[in-house]
């Protein structure tokens, strides 16, 4: 869910408006907000930038 | 949604605007060290709106990252990680490093040669008695301090209750509902909810049921949020 909603977000925390995108990417009712695509999740027992691929911590 | 009642000595000139906290619902494990990270890079987005702050009521909610790990592992994260996941020590080591000096950027002094790796599900089971006795955020705060600063095992149910007891959740009470595993169905029901959501990882926040935020994002991302839907409530009640 997470690399796919974030493939298409600015590199920067830009505006509110900017930031929210709706996505057809997961069933998530919620519409998106995609801040900074460097922010870190974790899945698993990895933790990594969604859409580079590789775990980062 | 806001709620507006009338002033009955002046109902003509005067209304009283109630408005309900902006609802926060956060997917999140106590093992994993963005989480804590992202709670406080929250924390900091609600901080920064100073005055403008609106009020919020945060609900956690449970997301166990690595259901296959043992109560009691004997090692380090690092060996956790190389020999049971099958990653290069020194990358763990490096990966480790970068999540530190970040936490220490939050103002966390993350400790992972003092951490004890274990299963979070009892700790989950507890945070769902601590929000039926309304001390939930007392809790997990004290929950991810214990685990990333203090080095305290956080999967054992006698250590827990020490935990519990120092946020003020009554011990004996504390036991029972982790023995009983009476929260386990509780806990589930999140992992649920977060599936269906298409919630893969955490932290996960989801601000009025409406937006949602994945990651440990900065914390103006979080005031922008707020504000969005604080502005948005206000639009709905002029």
């Amino acid at each position: 869910m997470s690399e796919r909603i974030d493939a298409a977000v600015a590199s920067e925390p830009v505006a509110m408006s900017e930031t929210t995108a709706a996505t057809d990417a997961a069933p998530s009712p919620f519409t998106m907000v995609t801040g900074d695509p460097a922010a870190m999740v974790c899945e698993g027992d990895v933790c990594f930038i969604p859409g580079t691929g590789g775990a980062a911590d | 949604m806001p709620r507006t009642a009338g002033n009955t000595a002046s109902a003509a000139s005067v209304r009283l605007i109630v408005t309900s906290p902006i609802k926060i619902d956060i997917w999140s494990d106590i093992a994993c060290p963005w989480c804590y990270i992202g709670k406080r890079h929250l924390e900091g987005g609600i901080a920064a709106l100073g005055a403008d702050a609106p009020d919020v009521e945060i609900e956690y909610h449970s997301f166990e990252l690595a259901p296959d790990t043992p109560v009691d592992f004997e090692g380090s994260e690092v060996d956790f990680l190389a020999k049971h996941k099958g990653l290069p020590a020194d990358r763990v080591q490096q990966m480790l490093q970068h999540v530190t000096g970040v936490a220490a950027n939050a103002g966390l002094d993350y400790d992972f040669d003092a951490l004890q790796h274990t299963k979070t599900l009892k700790a989950h089971e507890l945070l769902h008695f601590a929000k039926s006795q309304g001390l939930q955020l007392e809790l997990s705060e004290r929950l991810f301090r214990a685990y990333f600063t203090e080095g305290r095992h956080v999967g054992r149910v006698d250590e827990l209750v020490e935990l519990a007891a120092e946020v003020g959740l009554d011990a004996d009470a504390a036991r029972e509902a982790l023995e009983s595993g009476r929260y386990a169905a509780a806990v589930q029901a999140d992992i649920a909810q977060a599936g269906a959501y298409g919630i893969n990882g955490v932290p996960f926040f989801v601000f009025e049921g409406k937006y949602g935020v994945s990651g440990a994002q900065p914390a103006e991302v979080f005031s922008q949020v707020l504000t969005q839907v604080a502005g948005e409530r206000d639009g709905a009640a002029a």
